[in-house]
C-alpha cells in the first residue's frame, strides 16, 4: 500500500507553566480567600469549616463567589474576580465536582496563580485528573490540585463535616502552608 | 433578589489575523503555506480512519486522509489564506483556516461550505457563547447551527422534513466538520477535555439545519436576532433534540400552551442552580407557525405566550432544589421558576415537514447565549479551481 503524507488536524497551546506557584508559607497575617460556586451545597460547609481553622490560625478570610460567566454578568463576574484577587495572599478555589465547575474552578485558579497568588484548586477525586487536564490546557500545568473524596455534595451536612476535618492537613501540605508552634497549639 | 435578565456583554472576540503570504495568495504560490506537521500515513481511508483513532483525531467513522493535494484544492475554491486565524478556542488553542479546512477535508465537507463553517466557528467562539463551559461539562450539550439565507439551498442545508437528523445531504458531512474541529481543535474530547455523562448523536454528526423563511410568517430568525438579510448562522447550545407532540389542540394558544408546557420539566438545565439563567430555542412546525401567525401575529406575543407556560411550581420541588433557586431569586411572585428570564430568550424559528404535528425543543446548557454571524461570500482566485 502506498504512503502518503497528511497533515496534523489539530491545535494546541503551546506554552505552559509548570511551576506550582509560591507556598502559602506562614498563615499568621495572610488574608485567605475562598473561590465559592452557587452550586455546591458541600464546598459552602467545608470553606466553612476550614475558615475557622485559617482564621484561629491567625489569618483573615474572603469569600469570591462564581455566578454567571456570560452575558453582562459575566462581564461583571470577571472585572470582580480581578478585583478580588488583589485583595488576597492565598486563594483557594473550589469545587471541581462537575465538568463546567471543574472548568471554572481550574480557570479561576489560573488567573490567581497566574496574578503570583498562591493558589490551590480543590476537585473531587473523580474529576481530579481532569482538573490537572484542564491546568495543563489552560498554560498552567504545575497548579497545585488538593483532592477530596468523591461523592461528595450527595452527603448530609453531620456526613460532610468530618470530610472537611479529616481533609484540612493535606491542604495545608498542598498550598506549601505552614503552622507556627502557636498556631498548632491553638 | 431579583431575576438575573440576560443583557449581552461587550466582550467581543479579538483574534489578530496573522498574515505572512498575502502576497502569494492561493491561486499559485512557489513556497509551502501550510504549516501542520506531516504524517505518514497509508493511502486507504480504512488505515487512515485507524490510524487516526490511534492519534486521537477521529471520530471513529470513515475519513478522507487530509493530502496536501486535497486541502489546497479546497483552499483554491475559496478565498481565504490559510494561516488567517478565524479564533482562539476555549484552551487558547489557535483555530486558523487551515485547521479548518484539513478537518473540513477529513470530514468529506464540501469546498463551497468554507464560510459557513467559519462563521460557525467565530460564532462559537465568542465569549457569551461559553464554549469552556459548553466543553467541559457533565452534560450532554453541544453546539447546534441554524442557518438563514440561499446558503441553505446551495449546500443542501436541510429545513424541511427531517432537518434534526436523517435526511441524505452533504450538509451532514458540514455538521461532522465542525464536529472534528471541536474536538481537534477546541477540545471537546469525552473522558479528556469533556465530561459529558452521556453525551449525544449530536455530538459525532452535529445539528446543522435551516430555517424554512419561506414558510415562515415572520422575518428570518438571522434578521430578527442581528439584523442580518440573507446568508447567516445562528449558533445555539443544546442537550438534544425533544419532540413535543399535538395532535389534539385547535387553536393558537392551545398550541401555544402545549409547547411551553413540554418544553418545561424540573431537570431541564434551565433549573440548574449552577446558573441563574438560560435561553431556550424552539422549532415550530410551519403547518403550525402559519396556524399560529393567524391569530397571533406579532412573534414576541408568541414568545410571551410559550413562555408563560413554560415554568415550574416552586412547591412542586424537592425542597433544597427550590432553596438554592430562593436564593438566586428565581421564584418568582406567583410561585413558579420559569425557564428563562424573560420571553424573548426563547429562540423561535420555523422548520419541519409538512406533516406538522410536532414542535422542537432544543434545551440550552444555561449559560452558552446564542449568537448569529453573517457568512462571508467566497471569491475563488480566477482560474485557482481550473488550476487545482
Amino acid at each position: 500500500m502506498a504512503s502518503i503524507k497528511i497533515l496534523d488536524p489539530t491545535a494546541k497551546r503551546m506554552d505552559d507553566n509548570a511551576s506550582p506557584g509560591p507556598d502559602a508559607g506562614e498563615l499568621a497575617g495572610k488574608r485567605v480567600g475562598f473561590r465559592l460556586d452557587q452550586i455546591w451545597r458541600c464546598w459552602d460547609l467545608i470553606s466553612e469549616n476550614w475558615a475557622q481553622k485559617f482564621e484561629t490560625a491567625g489569618a483573615t478570610v474572603t469569600y469570591w463567589r462564581s455566578t454567571n460567566r456570560s452575558g453582562e454578568e459575566g462581564e461583571d463576574q470577571a472585572r470582580s474576580l480581578e478585583a478580588w484577587l488583589k485583595t488576597v495572599d492565598i486563594v483557594v478555589s473550589g469545587l471541581a465536582n462537575c465538568g463546567s465547575c471543574t472548568g471554572w474552578t481550574i480557570r479561576d485558579a489560573i488567573a490567581a496563580a497566574n496574578s503570583g497568588v498562591p493558589t490551590v484548586a480543590v476537585a473531587t477525586k473523580n474529576f481530579e485528573e481532569f482538573a490537572h487536564e484542564l491546568a495543563a490546557r489552560g498554560g498552567r500545568s504545575g497548579l497545585r490540585v488538593h483532592v477530596l473524596p468523591y461523592p461528595l455534595n450527595e452527603l448530609s451536612r453531620e456526613e460532610v463535616e468530618p470530610v472537611a476535618e479529616a481533609y484540612f492537613d493535606g491542604l495545608l501540605g498542598v498550598m506549601g502552608a505552614s503552622l507556627t508552634a502557636r498556631e498548632q497549639a491553638a | 433578589m431579583t431575576i438575573h435578565r440576560i443583557t449581552p456583554s461587550h466582550r467581543g472576540v479579538s483574534t489578530p489575523k496573522l498574515l505572512v503570504s498575502r502576497d502569494c495568495g492561493p491561486a499559485g504560490c512557489e513556497v509551502d503555506w501550510l504549516t501542520s506537521r506531516r504524517f505518514d500515513a497509508e493511502d486507504d481511508i480504512e488505515a487512515f480512519t485507524t490510524f487516526s483513532l490511534e492519534q486521537g483525531w477521529g471520530d471513529g467513522l470513515p475519513l478522507i486522509p487530509p493530502t496536501d493535494a486535497r486541502v489546497r484544492t479546497f483552499l483554491s475554491a475559496n478565498d481565504r489564506y490559510p494561516d488567517e486565524l478565524i479564533a482562539r478556542m476555549p484552551d487558547s488553542s489557535e483555530c486558523t483556516v487551515e485547521k479548518i479546512v484539513i478537518n473540513a477535508v477529513m470530514a468529506g465537507a464540501p469546498a463551497a461550505s468554507l464560510e459557513l463553517i467559519i462563521a460557525a466557528i467565530a460564532a462559537i467562539s465568542e465569549p457569551d457563547f461559553e464554549l469552556y463551559g459548553v466543553n467541559a461539562t457533565t452534560a450532554s450539550v453541544y453546539p447546534g447551527f441554524i442557518v438563514n439565507g440561499p446558503v441553505r439551498d446551495a449546500l443542501d442545508i436541510p429545513y424541511g422534513y427531517g432537518c434534526a437528523g436523517g435526511v441524505a445531504t452533504r450538509a451532514n458531512a458540514i455538521g461532522r466538520a465542525i464536529r472534528l474541529i471541536l474536538r481537534n481543535v477546541a477540545g471537546q474530547v469525552a473522558g479528556v477535555s469533556s465530561q459529558t455523562t452521556f453525551g449525544s448523536p449530536g455530538r459525532t454528526a452535529g445539528l446543522l439545519m435551516g430555517e424554512w423563511e419561506e414558510k415562515s410568517p415572520w422575518a428570518p430568525l438571522a434578521e430578527r436576532r442581528a439584523g442580518i438579510a440573507g446568508n447567516a448562522v445562528t449558533a445555539f447550545s443544546t442537550m438534544g433534540t425533544m419532540n413535543i407532540l399535538d395532535t389534539t389542540s385547535t387553536g393558537a394558544m392551545a398550541f401555544l400552551e402545549m409547547i411551553g408546557k413540554s418544553v418545561s420539566y424540573a431537570g431541564a438545565n434551565c433549573y440548574s442552580p449552577a446558573m441563574e439563567f438560560s435561553e431556550m430555542t424552539i422549532g415550530i412546525n410551519p403547518i403550525c407557525a402559519d396556524l399560529v401567525a393567524r391569530e397571533v401575529p406579532r412573534l414576541e406575543d408568541v414568545q410571551e405566550i410559550i413562555w408563560k407556560h413554560a415554568r415550574v411550581s416552586a412547591d412542586w420541588l424537592q425542597g433544597l432544589h427550590r432553596g438554592q433557586l430562593e436564593d438566586q431569586g428565581r421564584v418568582r411572585g406567583d410561585g413558579y421558576v420559569y425557564a428563562t428570564p424573560e420571553p424573548k430568550d426563547l429562540v423561535l424559528f420555523v422548520c419541519g415537514g409538512l406533516g406538522g404535528l410536532h414542535a422542537l425543543g432544543l434545551h440550552s446548557f444555561g449559560s452558552a447565549l446564542a449568537q448569529t454571524k453573517s457568512i462571508a461570500t467566497a471569491v475563488p482566485a480566477a482560474g485557482a479551481v481550473a488550476a487545482a
